[in-house]
């Protein structure tokens, strides 16, 4: 499902290029829960945003849900992440000026192809918040939501579109130990479901939940 | 849901998020709106008003005798039928119509019949008529009644046509001045007979030797019959002459109709090189106030676009802070989905939003000052010829233009803050 091969990645300075990424391979299966661990600044986040399709500056190849990104237009690489990709971020990203079921409803809203009526994108956002537990916080701005709230907004919002592929990008960095338990739990059941989950953490928790812990670390995956 | 509705509700949810902005933003805009759609009322209002004190018809070239005639050396100087002919043949000239001042005296002893008027006892009042082409006042003639020559011994009336701009002057000046009864304007007054006496002068030496007793009947007002003149049939003028002993002096004028307005300088020129001559007297006063009246709404709505330009300045400087304020915002929408594109359409929508809003508040704004400008004129002006009723005029497009060209601006204005949003790179800004 996801598919990295000799992957590399340079942020470029003023004067000086720093190499993040050095030559990654990388393949998740769907159904795997893959944890990838390393130090900060390892270049976690930006593995994530190159196999998220976030990235399209980078070197070697990628493929997800079975759809090569080289030579995939902006409009392309947005349809994929529209449709395949969901996301999850540590600092939730939740709009503030929106409600919490209208965070929900957004990639419905962007949906290039099959778009469906507004009440029908409400109904199915209503369903997504119900199964995160959040029926009755539907109209609650994310201010007045916990963070445990927040990041189960968060993860409706990418289960939203009935993804392919999860990226979680520290999901359970600000989270309590109880809270993050139960995101972690609910993580294991979207994999077991058949949904292909890659997590980007420093937190063990997480890692003992995975099928799979890679380290990266000087741009390269370590076993 | 179609895709641009759904761009289309992402943009509006993102004003509701900043109110205060959105609020500032339209507020800009309806200013720009409000001045656009107030000026050019005015000015419409004001050149209609004008056109109805000036009635010039850009196609008319009225012709008179030369000063200098040089008469069989040119042709010239005298106006008859064969210079009318000459004239009608000219390139550019669609029609003449010959006009023939009446010669034979003609005076009212009396108010029109039918009307309770104070007449003041005694008066006689001289009244100028010319002959002129029925085909030159055949749109004027009121229904029901015909613009021809009676004949001679018919005890029938002589139809005549008033200037309309005549009735507004008696109405509005002359008869509060004499204390005297208004006439009804429009077409209700079609139809009002007024006996005269044909051969009388108020001047007792101009009198002819015989004096009989007519009717004048009213059977229409033009803006083409000179304004204090009574219009006739050019056949009963004719007729008048012929009956009094009058020595034909040729036309007193002769009108041309341009095909084209284009046509006529070459028109007037051509008449010049006959040896006549062209009175534009009335056209030079109406194309002196109609450019006045350009002028002067060209820079009030100058005044207006630059406070368009102005609300646009402001909406493109205030989208830019709030795009740099929601980077990570649209980064993730872009994560969800959003192309680049996209980003560019929802900024753009926020901009043409907040300019039809303020277009909107601004046409009502502009239509609501001109009610009250009016009503403060009828209030305080003075009731002078040709006031009008109202100083505005909203012709359809107008309240349209009026939500096009704020929107249109505020879009100008988001252009580059929908650039700057489209070139938000996701990766780098969630990182």
């Amino acid at each position: 499902m996801i598919r990295l091969r000799a992957v590399t990645k340079v942020f470029r300075d003023a004067d000086r290029e720093v190499p993040i990424l050095r030559g990654v391979d990388l393949d998740v299966a769907a159904g795997e829960l893959v944890a990838i661990v390393g130090p900060s600044g390892s270049g976690k986040s930006t593995l994530l945003y190159v196999a998220g399709a976030l990235d399209r500056d980078f070197g070697g190849e990628a493929t997800i849900a079975g759809v090569p990104l080289a030579g995939l237009s902006a409009e392309g690489r947005a349809v994929l992440r529209n449709r395949a990709v969901g996301f999850v971020f540590q600092s939730f990203n939740l709009l503030q000026g929106l409600s919490a079921i209208e965070n929900v409803m957004l990639p419905g809203l962007l949906r290039r192809d099959g778009a469906e009526p507004r009440p029908a994108i409400r109904a199915r956002a209503e369903r997504a918040l119900a199964d995160v537990g959040l029926a009755e916080k539907a109209r609650q701005p994310p201010a007045r939501l916990s963070g445990g709230e927040r990041q189960r907004v968060a993860i409706a919002r990418a289960l939203f579109a009935e993804p392919k592929v999860l990226l979680a990008d520290e999901p359970t960095g600000n989270l309590d130990a109880v809270t993050g338990e139960g995101i972690i739990r609910q993580f294991g059941e979207l994999a077991r479901a058949g949904l292909t989950v890659l997590v980007v953490t420093h937190e063990e928790r997480v890692s003992r939940a995975a099928s799979r812990v890679l380290h990266l670390a000087d741009g390269r995956i370590r076993p | 849901m179609t895709r641009a509705r759904g761009l289309l509700w992402i943009a509006v949810a993102s004003l509701r998020a900043d109110r205060r902005g959105a609020l500032v933003n339209a507020a800009a805009a309806c200013v720009g709106a409000a001045a656009l759609v107030f000026f050019l009322a005015l000015g419409l209002g004001i050149s209609r008003a004008a056109h109805r004190m000036f009635p010039a018809d850009a196609r008319l070239v009225d012709v008179v005798p030369g000063t200098v005639a040089l008469g069989g050396v040119l042709g010239g100087g005298r106006l008859d039928d064969e210079t009318a002919a000459r004239l009608a043949a000219l390139p550019g000239a669609a029609a003449v119509w010959p006009r023939l001042s009446l010669r034979v005296p003609v005076a009212a002893p009396g108010p029109p019949r039918g009307l309770d008027y104070n007449w003041p006892p005694g008066m006689s009042l001289q009244i100028p008529v010319v002959g002129v082409a029925p085909e030159l006042v055949k749109g004027d003639v009121g229904p029901g009644v015909a613009f021809e020559d009676p004949g001679p011994g018919s005890d029938r009336p002589i139809p005549v046509l008033l200037s309309r701009r005549l009735l507004e002057i008696y109405n509005k000046t002359i008869a509060p001045a004499w204390g005297v009864r208004r006439l009804p304007a429009g077409l209700s007054i079609v139809g009002l007979e007024l006996p005269v006496k044909v051969g009388y002068s108020i001047v007792p030496q101009k009198t002819e030797d015989r004096v009989y007793v007519a009717r004048l009947k009213l059977v229409g007002l033009s803006d083409r019959v000179p304004i204090y003149l009574l219009a006739m049939p050019l056949a009963t003028v004719r007729r008048l002459h012929a009956e009094y002993g009058k020595d034909d002096q040729g036309y007193t004028e002769v009108t041309i109709l341009a095909r084209q307005p284009e046509d006529v300088p070459a028109l007037t020129a051509a008449v010049r090189r006959m040896g006549l001559s062209v009175d534009e007297g009335e056209r030079a006063t109406a194309e002196r106030v109609g450019t006045v009246v350009l002028v002067t709404t060209g820079a009030l709505v100058f005044l207006a676009a630059v406070m368009c330009a102005l609300a646009a300045l402001a909406i493109a400087q205030s989208l830019s802070a709030s795009v740099r304020g929601r980077t990570k915002e649209i980064a993730v929408l872009q994560a969800l989905g959003a192309a680049p594109s996209d980003v560019r359409r929802i900024v753009l929508a926020e901009g043409a939003i907040i300019g039809l809003a303020g277009g909107i508040v601004g046409a009502a704004l502009a239509f609501g000052a001109a009610l009250l400008s009016d009503r403060a004129a009828i209030a305080l002006l003075p009731d002078f010829p040709f006031r009008p009723d109202t100083f505005f005029a909203f012709p359809a497009w107008l309240p349209a233009l009026g939500l096009v060209v704020p929107a249109l601006a505020a879009v100008l204005g988001a252009l580059a803050p929908a650039a700057t949003a489209a070139r938000v790179d996701p990766a780098r800004t969630l990182s």
